[in-house]
């Protein structure tokens, strides 16, 4: 990695660090927690499904293992949340090794891959509604008391940060991944697995590594979400939604680029936000003009927003060239 | 530490203006005409200029899964506040009317959060609704960090009582209090009628609601002397209750006891009418459908006589069938959303009056200490424990000929149960 590598996400970052000292609404803060929280689940389905190939479309098992096992372990066996936080990304790291072992090992690929891991969120969802470890469909609630050491803030800005600051560790990994050989490798399994094989890249090995990397980092976005809404329930942690999320907003952003997770979550979010602000009063209507841009824009931006502009650049740079 | 400082000074900053010229105006003006406020045509226009009204937030899921329940609480909070502020408004606080901040939770916990939120910025002094357990748990925990008081309306799970957050009311009845009811009313209903029910097939959704009263139905029942036949669980949603209704069929139980959603019940009820499936009667907790006039008037022959043991008004109130009456008369169907977010925000009018002040702490202390009996349901007098209005309880209804008629118990009932129901 560069310099060049290095400079644009620093200077992202510091722009969106700058936020809570300078902007006092707690409106725009926790509508930033959320869309960072969103943000780093797609990051997770980036790695896996960006520069792998690999379409997943249950990454709620990883959100949500992540977000019960931050939970569960605080409530149930009296846990320091900061502990439980990092086994919660254990946990998720867990559960995306053997989820990958056992569909990478029998040859799943494509649409098949994608429906065994919707398979398996709903398999989570509605074990979860079930057990009582999780509280059932009762759900399970994290006690409110906020101190630091259980992190818990008074102040939504402190989330901005911790969110801010795994989202920035992922935008430097992914980076890391782009410009180191296993980058590399990824890219070439999600181009073409069988050329890939004849030239010595173990696309299993690359796979199941990929998916590893990936359910932790999504699985870091679910515990955030259980520490900042304190309560979980099944349709919560493993609800289509998550899954959904996760996809959108790195296919919206610019899928396989390090950016575009993070580009496609604030857009969405804040594009459902602002037409909420903007509709006023009749209930549901910002969802209808949502929709409609989100079509307008899959339509005539198909790379995602950080393709678009990378067009625009490339097409900004050719016309003073033709003038002269 | 930051936050309540800002929330303090933008409260006073918006506030002074008004309080300036008010008190200007009564040190110019005679006490008398400050009383006259309501009633008076001398100059009510100068005096309703002068208190400043005083918001609340309403929040409510009107996009999304709840729309439906949504749209019907917010039609309850909004004829609440509109029928408190032509009585003259908040007196206490010379007349101050009550101004509604629309939030929709869009069906979800951060939905609802983040409109707790634009409320909290809109500098709200309290709000009223939240409708499912999920959101409510989420939204008073938001709340509770501001000292926002927040009036429950429905939310059923007592988790939502039991965190010892001194800013949640929840002024309807929780999840342990209607299922004990539900089966001492039970047991009565039967005792009444000479014991003609003796066995039971319970039938439940796999969720929370669903399952959670199955089991405890399951565990209490044999205690009243029932037989338990057989427990069925089915997913939501489900779109064919043929082997449900078949499986009824085979144990030929005395009651059905159905813990469902709407659109499962319609159809469990409509598969048993045509597979001719008639126990002695279905007695339905909680139930989506049972209490619905929807029901009623789409399928009235499947919903006749269906019991059920839920929320609902008070029949002996004129004001509580005043309002029913209006509803209706605008194309909406009466659902118990409304009357529970009438009487939380009427509640909440009487926190305000009793505490002379929109002052938040000062509205807590108010509604712990309620006695509030204005309303329009079938409780006592508002006594909160815990945050748990102790007065509240559900009634049991029932489906008589194209009405939902309350039949237990006797002191809020307008029609006696007919049980067990006629072949």
């Amino acid at each position: 990695m560069t310099a060049r590598d290095v400079l644009p996400i620093v200077v992202v970052v510091a722009l969106l660090a700058l936020i809570p000292p300078l902007v006092s609404s707690n409106t725009v803060l926790n509508f930033l927690v959320f869309t960072l929280i969103i943000a780093l689940a797609a990051q997770g389905w980036n790695i896996l499904g960006g520069y792998g190939g690999q379409y997943s479309f249950g990454h709620a098992v990883f959100f949500g293992t992540g977000a019960y096992a931050t939970a569960v372990l605080q409530v149930h066996a009296g846990l320091n949340a900061w502990l439980t936080f990092g086994l919660g990304i254990a946990a998720g790291a867990l559960v995306g090794f053997v989820i990958g072992f056992l569909s990478f090992r029998s040859g799943l690929r494509g649409s098949y891959f994608a429906l065994v891991t919707l398979a398996f969120a709903e398999v989570f969802r509605i074990v979860a509604n079930a057990a009582g470890l999780t509280g059932g469909a009762a759900g399970i609630l994290i006690k409110l008391d906020v101190r630091p050491e259980n992190f818990q803030f008074q102040s939504r800005g402190a989330f901005v940060w911790i969110g801010l600051g795994l989202v920035a560790a992922v935008l430097l990994a992914t980076r890391a991944i782009e410009r180191a050989r296993f980058g590399a490798y990824l890219t070439a399994v999600r181009e073409n697995e069988d050329a890939a094989r004849a030239l010595g890249v173990d696309p299993f090995r690359v796979k199941l590594a990929a998916i590893t990397l990936s359910a932790a980092v999504t699985a870091a976005a679910g515990c955030l979400y259980a520490q900042y809404f304190l309560f979980l329930d099944a349709n919560i942690a493993y609800g289509a939604w998550i899954s959904v999320e996760a996809l959108v907003a790195p296919i919206i952003g610019g899928i396989g680029t390090v950016f575009g997770p993070l580009v496609g979550a604030l857009a969405l979010q804040g594009l459902g936000h602002l037409t909420s602000h903007v509709a006023g009063e009749v209930p549901g209507i910002d969802l209808v003009v949502f929709g409609v841009l989100l079509i307008v824009m899959v339509a005539f931006a198909p790379e995602g927003i950080v393709g678009l502009l990378a067009r625009l650049r490339r097409l900004g740079r050719r016309r003073p060239a033709e003038a002269t | 530490m930051k936050i309540a400082s800002n929330t303090g000074e933008e409260l006073s900053m918006s506030e002074r203006p008004l309080n300036v010229s008010r008190r200007k105006f009564l040190q110019s003006s005679a006490a008398g005409a400050a009383l006259a406020a309501t009633g008076s045509v001398a100059m009510p226009g100068v005096l309703r200029a002068q208190a400043a009204p005083i918001k609340v937030g309403v929040l409510q899921p009107v996009t999304g899964a709840l729309a439906y329940d949504g749209q019907q609480g917010r039609i309850g909070a909004e004829l609440a506040i509109r029928d408190i502020n032509a009585a003259g408004g908040i007196k206490a606080l010379g007349g101050a009317k009550l101004e509604m901040v629309f939030g929709d939770a869009r069906s979800t916990p951060e939905g609802g959060t983040q409109e707790v939120e634009k409320m909290q910025a809109a500098g709200v002094a309290a709000i009223v609704g939240g409708f499912a357990s999920p959101i409510c748990l989420a939204t008073t925990q938001a709340a509770a960090r501001y000292d926002l008081p927040y009036i429950v309306d429905v939310g059923v799970s007592d988790q939502i009582v039991k965190r010892g957050l001194k800013n949640t009311f929840r002024f309807g009845p929780g999840f342990g209090t209607v299922a004990t009811q539900a089966l001492d009313n039970l047991a009565r209903i039967n005792d009444a009628a000479g014991k003609p029910a003796k066995t039971v097939v319970l039938v439940h959704e796999d969720g929370l609601f669903g399952s959670g009263l199955a089991k405890l139905m399951a565990a209490e029942l044999p205690k009243r002397g029932f037989e338990v036949l057989e427990m069925i669980a089915h997913p939501t949603p489900t779109r064919d209750m043929s082997n449900v209704a078949l499986q009824i069929k085979a144990k030929n139980p005395d009651l059905v006891i159905p813990s469902s959603y709407y659109g499962e019940f319609v159809l469990l009820s409509r598969t048993m009418q045509q597979q001719r499936i008639r126990p002695k009667g279905i007695y339905a907790v909680l139930n989506g459908a049972a209490s619905n006039f929807r029901f009623v008037k789409e399928f009235p022959e499947a919903a006749n006589h269906v019991m059920d043991c839920n929320h609902w008004h008070d029949p002996r109130k004129p004001k509580a069938l005043e309002l029913r009456k209006e509803v209706e008369g605008k194309g909406n169907f009466w659902t118990y959303n409304i009357p529970m977010n009438y009487s939380a925000v009427l509640l909440l009018a009487d926190a305000m009056e009793r505490a002379k002040s929109a002052d938040r702490a000062k509205i807590i202390e108010a509604l712990a200490g309620s006695t509030f009996a204005g309303h329009i349901m079938p409780y006592g007098p508002t006594k909160f424990a815990d945050g748990q209005n102790t007065g509240a309880a559900p009634v049991n209804t029932q489906v008589q000929g194209n009405d939902i008629k309350v039949i237990f118990p006797e002191t809020f009932a307008d029609a006696k149960p007919v049980f067990p129901v006629p072949a």
